[in-house]
Formats: structure tokens, C-alpha cells, sequence
């Protein structure tokens, strides 16, 4: 086998054990992050919380206040986001239920766009 | 011959390090997202506080506790009754401090204590959700709470890999409201301790110390209310108040609880004659 073969199979040795310590060993911590970061799955279970609690109560303004912890997006992006990943991985009916009843809540609350004047 | 090793040895480190960049800055393992446990924990409190806020909503005690396990906290009711007390404390509404000590009590007792009402009418019926709730209960008991739910079927958060069937359960339950009795009350004469300390425990029918319990204490000109728990260190179900020498107090258990009336704070005989403020210390037990 060539010399320069045999320097090439050890880098590939190296690589694939650093990735593997650097993902498996010590893998990289996240602390004090924010809710913005939060995984989609995660997300979308916060903003069903927030569902849960505005179909009982129907406060719009709060389950707007809490939305608005997960980032600069729209109340009505987020819940429509967290709709769309809901039923993407089959929600049960009841939690799609409420989901959907918040985000038309939200729609309704959200700013209209400005009208486009044609010539 | 020396001169390939040290080449294939270089190879060997600069493979290495590639693989750790890779690993650790190009692509870190959570590129999709984080988890509640790495929150701020400013965000952990409103996380925490949207947890509470849908269990006051649904009483599914079970998705509550699976969600506040994503938090990752050591001791999720020391949490809950500790973010409740700074609740209070930082003048937030009593109802959302409630919210969160219901939370931490009724994960203690291991029930919920509220009627659990995810899906009503407005919500388009689903084919499990056929439960019906009758008046199966005394409608004119005021210490009688009843806690149900409907059929329901859904996904666990947050990574839907599975259905979980709550059956529907009806059960009336008397509420922990007005039901704590006064069990011991002692005067505590010990100088180590804050002049007037009133020392509250409060315990489950097992005789397990019960967090987020409300205390109410009254006086001639106010009010106080805080709950039990605050001081995991001390007991769960602790909770203090400094009484000052010469005042009357009042103390209830819950808002519905019987007072306990004409509470104040002893004369303690001390050391060369001289008498200091002691303390008191109740303990009240759910039968």
C-alpha cells in the first residue's frame, strides 16, 4: 500500500473518532438558551399549552404575551407553524383541535396587510 | 523509516481535529433545536408557568408531569413551590402563584384536585371523546370538588411517538380546602430562632409534608397569604411567618380552611432572668 494511502486512511481514522467524541463523548452543551431555540417538537408542545389555556379561559391578549416568548415571528406564525408540524406528525384530534382554535384566534387578532394599490 | 511515521502520526491529529471541528462547531449535535432543560432560567419560570397554566386549564396531571420532566428540574415540586413564593414576592397575580402551587401540590398527592375540561362543545367532537359528565356529586357541598376526564386520546410531548389513552375517571374527591386540621401546637422558646417565628407544617393523610398548600395569616390591620413549601431544606410542607410581639393572629389553612384564632407570639423565660420572644410552631394533617 502507498505511504500517502496509508496517511490518508489515518486522517479518515482521526476524523471519524473525532466526530464520534465530539458527538457521542462530550457532545456540546447548550445552556441558558432561549425559547426561539427550542426544537420544533418542543415548540410546538409550548404553544399547545398555550392552547390549552386560552380555550378555557379565551384570552387572546395573554396567549398572544406567550407566544411571543418564543421569538420575533407573528402570534398567528407561530401557532400556524406549530398547526403545520402538529399534523404533520399526527397530533390526536383533540390537541389538533385546540391548535387550530388558537391559531384562529390569532389570525383574527393579526394585523391585515396593507392594500397593494394597482395602476 | 522515522520520517512516515511522524507524517501518518500528523495525518492521524489532523484527522482528528477536522472530525472535533466538525463535531463541535460546523455541525453540533442539536442544529435542529434545543431542549427545555438548557432554558435560561427566566424562561425555565415561564416555561414552567405555561405548564402550570395548562394543567389549571385541563387537570391532566400525567402530560403535566411528562412536561415538567423536559425541564429537567431535581425536585419539579421544590421548583414549582419555590417559582410560586417569588411569584408572590415580585407582586405577579395570586391566581398565576396558585396556579403554580396547585401544581406542585397535586403532583405531591399524586391526583389532580381540579375538574379536568380539555375539550368541551366548542371544540369539533372527536370519536373519543364520547364521555359524558353527569352530576354524579353533591352540587351543594362547598368542600367537594369533583375531578374527571373524558376519554381523550393524544400524543406524548413533544416527541409523538406514541398514544396514551386516559380512561375516563370520575371521582369525587373532598378538596384539601377545607379539610387540614390543627394537629399540634406548640410554644418553641429557643433564642437561636427569630423573635415571633410562627413554624407551619402541613401534611398529606400519609403523613407526607404537602407543598403549594395556601396559607392565609390575618391580623388586626391585614393580610398575608403564602405557601407551603418555599424551604425544601427545612420540610415540603414548611412554611414561616415572623408574628410581632403583642399581635393577634389568625391562621387558615386553604381559603376554605377553619381559622385558628388567637395566635401570638410567647414570652420565654431566659437566661438570668431576663425573657425573650419565642415562637410557635403548628402542624396541621389531612385526615
Amino acid at each position: 500500500m502507498p505511504r500517502w494511502m496509508v496517511g490518508l486512511l489515518l486522517a479518515i481514522v482521526g476524523a471519524a473518532a473525532g466526530i464520534a467524541y465530539g458527538r457521542l463523548v462530550a457532545p456540546v452543551q447548550y445552556v441558558d438558551t432561549v425559547p426561539a431555540s427550542l426544537r420544533i417538537d418542543y415548540r410546538t408542545d409550548y404553544v399547545l399549552m398555550v392552547a390549552e389555556r386560552f380555550h378555557a379561559d379565551h384570552d387572546a391578549e395573554t396567549a398572544m404575551q406567550q407566544l411571543s416568548l418564543l421569538g420575533a415571528q407573528s402570534a398567528d406564525a407561530v401557532s400556524g407553524e406549530a398547526l403545520a408540524f402538529a399534523r404533520s406528525v399526527s397530533y390526536a384530534g383533540p390537541d389538533l383541535a385546540l391548535l387550530e382554535e388558537l391559531n384562529r384566534a390569532m389570525q383574527a387578532l393579526a394585523p391585515l396587510p396593507s392594500p397593494v394599490r394597482t395602476p | 523509516m522515522r520520517r512516515p511515521l511522524v507524517v501518518w502520526l500528523a495525518a492521524l491529529i489532523l484527522g482528528l481535529a477536522l472530525g472535533l471541528t466538525y463535531a463541535w462547531v460546523i455541525a453540533p449535535g442539536n442544529s435542529g433545536g434545543t431542549a427545555p432543560s438548557s432554558l435560561r432560567p427566566d424562561f425555565r419560570d415561564d416555561y414552567r408557568s405555561a405548564i402550570a397554566a395548562a394543567y389549571a386549564a385541563t387537570g391532566d396531571l400525567q402530560r403535566a408531569k411528562a412536561r415538567l420532566e423536559l425541564l429537567g428540574d431535581a425536585d419539579p415540586v421544590s421548583a414549582l413551590g419555590a417559582q410560586a413564593q417569588r411569584a408572590l414576592a415580585a407582586g405577579q397575580s395570586f391566581e398565576h402563584a396558585q396556579e403554580l402551587a396547585r401544581l406542585a401540590s397535586d403532583l405531591q398527592a399524586g391526583r389532580p384536585s381540579i375538574f379536568a375540561s380539555t375539550v368541551t362543545a366548542a371544540i369539533p367532537p372527536s370519536p373519543t371523546l364520547t364521555a359524558t359528565l353527569e352530576p354524579a356529586f353533591d352540587l351543594t357541598s362547598t368542600v367537594a370538588v369533583m375531578t374527571a376526564s373524558p376519554q381523550a386520546v393524544f400524543t406524548l410531548p413533544p416527541a409523538a411517538t406514541g398514544t396514551r389513552v386516559v380512561s375516563p375517571t370520575r371521582t369525587v374527591m373532598p378538596s384539601p380546602a377545607a379539610q387540614f386540621q390543627l394537629t399540634s401546637r406548640d410554644e418553641v422558646c429557643d433564642p437561636a430562632l427569630p423573635a415571633g417565628l410562627l413554624q407551619i407544617t402541613v401534611f398529606d393523610k400519609d403523613n407526607h409534608p404537602l407543598p403549594g398548600v395556601d396559607i392565609t395569616i390575618t391580623w388586626d390591620q391585614g393580610e398575608e397569604r403564602f405557601f407551603t413549601g418555599y424551604q425544601p431544606e427545612i420540610s415540603d410542607g414548611y412554611a414561616d411567618y415572623v408574628m410581632q410581639p403583642g399581635t393577634a393572629y389568625s391562621v387558615k389553612v386553604t381559603r376554605l380552611g377553619v381559622p385558628v384564632s388567637a395566635l401570638s407570639a410567647p414570652t420565654c423565660p431566659g437566661t438570668g432572668g431576663q425573657s425573650f420572644t419565642g415562637g410557635l410552631k403548628l402542624s396541621f394533617k389531612e385526615p
